[in-house]
């Protein structure tokens, strides 16, 4: 029979999601009241009662092509109304974990990063590639005829320790390997949700994929689904805090790290910049927002710990290494205009390390929402998913009819 | 017979201010000349019950007539030697609480009610307690965990008791589990204790004897007199028990009907009794390859909850799969267990185990229906399931199907056994007319394979056990009434009542139990057992005027009445319930207690004065059933409701005892119409004799015919089934009929 669902239960998907946040996964006895109390839910393709049934039935591959479980922000107005109190944002976040885990390439930097005992070697590797690089860096300017020393117009004197050229090869070597993995990513998460569509849809989505990414991204930058949540409210501000402080600091960057080819910057270049350089300033306030933004997150996490939500590993990974990123970024700075020989340079390193971690590893931890969710939200926008768009476009009649 | 009966009247609780009691009083003693009547302003505190202690010890009175409270109140208050009739006249709450104060109507009904009450007293008898040589030994039918329990109950209370077992050891279907449901706190893990301890204490009691590899012969005689004749293995024996508590259990319903479930179909789909059984011999293996379980499917409500099959719940087999869940993953913690359920139903404390297996990862809950059971080409069987909860038809792979099939009581039907005997018989005369003989065929097709189902092998004249009740259980089925049966002095516990597990069936044998030793001692003392329990009175037969028309004998709800060879019916005094059902099927009007007769009830309406048709005061006479109706009509004066003045209740003890005779009397003595309110009858009866509102209504059939030969209308009588809840019913259903009465005019028959 083609309408007839073979059950074939994934049995390890069940037990990581219940080791990684959803332990109380089992105990949905599918009221639907998550579904009813949601303030992003859909009314035509309601979540996330039938996606807990799918993980309670480890479903797996459907789940790995819903777009549902991104368009979750785990405000938990479900988990505190639940009357079994499963907690079901945080089984939704659990099997986000399972999606970024699932879409990881290559698979084993997914299952390592999943894991609190690899921390030492997470840390180690960037830790050591810098370490070779250093070592080797004399002998690479002597091949390439490039000088350790800052020279010419753009001056780059943060570290004399880490050349500009040397610093920009390395982590654009990394950042380009870490794109292409969430590329991958994305475009396998794309495929399946178009997939998981019903046949007779697929052909037809209610918005264009420009118009999609441009109302997705509206609703990114406006947070409009953070400020719909009543219970996780503070979400709100911490998110936005991290978020702009982190675009900030972005842009810096890249401003920096792209001033040798930018036609706008005639004359020299010092970096780093003077402390009331608009550009310093700009980095300042972002790291001041990351900061903030990471601490207020910090807690609530320990504030709602255990009733409203519990954090898994991945949750506290992600916000402490944008928290290590951003002090160690402060202290490198403070030492820098303090002049401290070495300290500077060591604290550099580290700060260096960090920022790989945060960066290089994005295709495998937590910081893969950006991509993940960016990815459901404009599939959802396309294919008539959102709350709004609800109404115009029925997704799943039968869900309509046995949940509205 | 109380020739001079006293009669004290109360005045308080408001009755003097709406009655004029003075004027009350002169109708006991102008009209009945009686030789006390005093009135006094609380009649039961103790100044006023030694006013009427006081006359009874001076032997001015012989009887005595209270016309205060509700009969149902003040028990304690108004208890007198039993050899002293006493009849309590209901001013109070049908009265003075329910009618306008101070009205003529008022006194009149109050004063009719006084009559009625004088006249009863004056008709009936000093009660005598029957004496016999009762045992007071109980035979415990069944040696499971129901029939030990009760055993050790009953032993522990100080009573002989005789524990028969067919089998060769105790301990039935409980010995045989693996581990039983939780017993304990927080009621998430099975428990390994059987019923080897009670076998035990059971075996070494001193008080109990216990009779193994047994079969009961014959049971005849009656509750304090039954004996009993047991075949064991060292020969027969016989024994006297005073009362009897059946504790057959159950057996499981019969799987091959379920071949739509797969039954049949491999040797993998097994029920949930031989899945017990194999947990209890060593691992669980494939019955077909002896391989390993890794994935089990258990098909819930098989056979149950459905009209096909068993209609009913058995209440265990999802604590059953549970726990078989739990034996899966005690042996393979990797096993999926799939259970497919209508609901899961795990009463009591036993939802803390349905939660806690719930959350077991592997165990996979849906509700739904299986529609499919077929082997797959893997060698496993693929099991259909649709309306689930992933709302789609699924499709599910598994090694082995477990079927939880319900719980059929180990009861035999004893009245469609005798059907059978008397369709065998009817085939067997000469004189059968053809349609009797295709009727008796019919039985004898649809009802043969009771035969030779007899458990307690009763001689009783309306079959050989128990009357089996709704689905074949042979309770009363009825939430006020667990234990009892259709049959004094045999009580029904465990599973063979009521599907059950062990843990409520242990509760049941002490419930049934302390019915066996209340049966016992009632009759010791010569008192009826429940409803009517400590009652002295029962019934005696004018056998000389006997017809021998059979209608007593059959229609007694309780199998008391035996008859001999002629049809003559022989009381069996301790089997009675007093319900005087009896009494209303006789045609002859020969059955009659000291105070209950055709007699006393007729001389009652007698004594209604009936007013004249100018006066245009219908007058209406209310059957009431006492046990549901009368105390409706109690609450309702309680709660103040006011109701016509034209009725006039008397109580029948059932309405199964009305005698058809005394409709004709209140008709020819001008009463203008009849109301019967009796309890609901059907499936969901609520009779404390299981039919009298149904017998009632079948006789006032016969009545509605002499009624037109009357030229009298049919809607001069009425039958109404009432709850004892709906008191708030019952001043519309009387006003109702009032209405009507007077839309139809005056009875034609007044003044005659």
């Amino acid at each position: 029979m083609a309408d007839t669902l073979v059950v074939t239960p994934d049995i390890t998907f069940i037990r990581e999601v219940m080791a990684s946040g959803g332990e109380d996964l089992k105990k949905c006895y599918q009221c639907a009241t998550c579904s009813v109390v949601c303030e992003l839910s859909p009314d035509e393709a309601p979540f996330p009662r039938r996606q807990m049934v799918y993980a309670q039935w480890g479903l797996r591959d459907r789940l790995m092509a819903d777009p549902a479980i991104w368009l979750c922000h785990q405000c938990n107005d479900c988990s505190t109304r639940c009357p079994r109190g499963v907690r079901p944002g945080d089984v939704l976040a659990a099997i986000r974990q399972q999606v970024v885990l699932h879409y990881a390439a290559p698979r084993f930097l997914g299952r390592w990063l999943s894991q609190p005992r690899s921390i030492p070697l997470v840390l180690g590797i960037p830790a050591a590639l810098l370490t070779l690089a250093l070592l080797a860096r004399d002998r690479v300017a002597d091949a390439l005829g490039l000088s350790v020393v800052p020279t010419g117009r753009i001056v780059f004197a943060y570290s004399s320790l880490f050349p500009r050229w040397m610093l920009n090869g390395f982590f654009g070597f990394f950042a380009l390997l870490a794109f292409v993995a969430i590329l991958v990513g994305v475009l396998r998460f794309w495929r399946a949700m178009r997939a998981a569509v019903p046949a007779d849809r697929r052909g037809q989505p209610v918005a264009g994929l420009i118009s999609s990414t441009l109302s997705a991204l509206a609703r990114i930058v406006t947070h409009r689904n953070f400020a719909s949540c009543t219970t996780a409210r503070s979400r709100f501000v911490s998110h936005v805090c991290t978020m702009f402080g982190f675009i900030a600091l972005a842009v810096v960057s890249l401003w920096v790290i792209t001033a040798a080819y930018n036609p706008l910057i005639r004359g020299d270049f010092v970096y780093p910049f003077s402390f009331w350089n608009p550009w310093k300033i700009l980095a300042n306030v972002g790291g001041v927002a990351v900061l903030a933004g990471c601490c207020l997150m910090i807690r609530d996490r320990l504030r709602e710990n255990g009733s409203a939500s519990s954090s898994s590993y991945a949750d506290w990974a992600l916000l402490f290494t944008l928290l290590l990123v951003t002090i160690t970024g402060f202290f490198t700075e403070g030492l820098h205009f303090m002049r401290l020989e070495p300290h500077r340079h060591v604290a550099y390193f580290v700060h260096l390390v960090f920022a790989f971690t945060a960066l290089m590893y994005l295709p495998y931890t937590k910081f893969a929402h950006l991509a993940y969710r960016g990815a459901a939200m404009v599939f959802a926008e396309r294919y008539g998913q959102t709350r709004e768009a609800s109404s115009m476009a029925p997704v799943n009649r039968q869900d309509a009819q046995q949940e509205g | 017979m109380a020739k001079s009966p006293g009669v004290y009247i109360c005045s308080g609780c408001s009755i003097g201010e709406s009655i004029d009691v003075p004027k009350l009083a002169k109708v006991a003693e102008s009209e009945f000349k009686v030789p006390r009547c005093q009135v006094h302003p609380v009649l039961c505190n103790p100044e006023g019950v030694e006013l009427i202690r006081k006359d009874l010890a001076d032997g001015a009175i012989d009887g005595v007539v209270i016309a205060a409270c509700s009969p149902r109140v003040k028990t304690d208050a108004f208890a007198f030697d039993p050899t002293v009739v006493l009849d309590r006249v209901n001013l109070r709450e049908h009265v003075a609480w329910c009618q306008k104060p101070n009205d003529e109507d008022t006194q009149m009904m109050a004063e009719d009610y006084l009559r009625m009450g004088i006249v009863k007293a004056q008709k009936s008898e000093p009660l005598e307690p029957m004496h016999d040589e009762i045992s007071r030994k109980i035979l415990v039918v069944g040696g499971g965990v129901t029939g030990l329990t009760a055993a050790l109950e009953g032993a522990n209370a100080g009573y002989e008791v005789v524990l028969v077992e067919k089998d060769s050891r105790l301990g039935g279907f409980v010995s045989t589990l693996k581990k039983r449901f939780p017993t304990a706190p927080p009621y998430t893990e099975l428990t390994v204790d059987g019923v080897a301890a009670q076998i035990e204490s059971v075996s070494y009691h001193p008080k109990i004897e216990v009779l193994t590899s047994a079969k009961i012969l014959k049971t005849s005689g009656q509750p304090g007199m039954f004996d009993v004749t047991i075949a064991t293995g060292a020969g027969e024996m016989k024994t006297r028990v005073g009362s009897i508590v059946l504790a057959t259990g159950w057996k499981p319903y019969d799987a091959t009907k379920l071949g739509h479930l797969g039954y049949g179909l491999s040797p993998d789909v097994v029920t949930n009794v031989e899945f017990e059984r194999m947990a209890a011999g060593g691992p669980i293996a494939r019955p077909s390859d002896g391989k390993a379980v890794e994935s089990v499917l258990f098909v819930q409500c098989a056979g149950s909850r459905d009209k096909d099959h068993l209609p009913y719940c058995s209440s265990v087999c999802c604590m059953a799969s549970l726990k078989h869940a739990a034996y899966v993953h005690e042996q393979n913690p990797d096993a999926a267990v799939y259970i497919v359920y209508k609901d899961i139903r795990t009463p009591g404390q036993y939802e803390r185990f349905y939660r806690a297996a719930q959350d077991h990862p592997l165990n996979f809950l849906t509700k739904g229906e299986v529609v499919g059971v077929e082997k797959a080409d893997s060698g496993a069987l693929a099991v259909t399931v649709k309306d689930t909860l992933l709302d789609e038809r699924i499709r599910i792979e598994v090694g082995l199907v477990v079927l939880a099939t319900g719980m059929v009581p180990n009861a035999a039907d004893g009245v469609a056994i005798r059907a059978v005997k008397d369709a065998r018989a009817t085939l067997a005369r000469a004189d059968a007319t053809e349609p009797q003989k295709v009727d008796a065929r019919n039985k004898i097709e649809t009802l043969a394979h009771h035969e030779g189902t007899e458990i307690l092998q009763l001689t009783y004249r309306q079959g050989p056990d128990l009357p089996a009740f709704r689905y074949g259980f042979p309770d009363s089925h009825f939430v006020c009434f667990p234990y009892e049966t259709r049959r004094t002095g045999i009580y029904a516990a465990g599973a063979v009542r009521s599907p059950m597990d062990a843990a409520r069936a242990q509760e049941d044998a002490a419930g049934a139990m302390l019915k066996a030793i209340q049966s016992v001692e009632l009759e010791a003392a010569g008192a009826a057992v429940h409803p009517r329990a400590g009652d002295l009175s029962f019934p005696s037969f004018f056998l000389q005027r006997c017809t021998q028309c059979k209608r007593c004998t059959e229609e007694c709800p309780f199998g008391t009445l035996d008859e001999d060879v002629k049809g003559t019916p022989q009381l069996n005094a301790f089997r009675c319930r007093r319900c005087g059902v009896c009494m209303g099927a006789c045609p002859e009007r020969i059955i009659s207690f000291k105070n209950y007769s055709v007699e006393i009830i007729a001389s009652m309406i007698k004594a209604i004065e009936v007013p004249e048709e100018e006066d245009e005061k219908p007058r209406v006479l209310v059957f009431m059933c006492e046990n549901d109706a009368y105390p409706a009509l109690d609450v309702a004066g309680l709660n103040r409701v006011q109701y016509d003045p034209s009725v006039r209740v008397i109580p029948l003890r059932c309405l199964g005892s009305l005698n058809i005779v005394w409709i004709a009397d209140a008709l020819s003595g001008g009463i203008d119409g009849v109301m019967l309110v009796g309890c609901k009858y059907g499936d969901d009866y609520q009779c404390h004799y299981m039919q009298g509102s149904e017998l009632a209504n079948r006789r006032l059939e016969n009545v509605k015919e002499t009624l037109q030969r009357l030229q009298l209308e049919s809607e001069r009588i009425q039958l109404t089934q009432l709850a004892i809840n709906e008191y708030d019913r019952l001043p519309g259903l009387i006003n109702g009929f009032v209405e009507r009465i007077r839309e139809l005019g005056p009875n034609p028959y007044k003044g005659f």
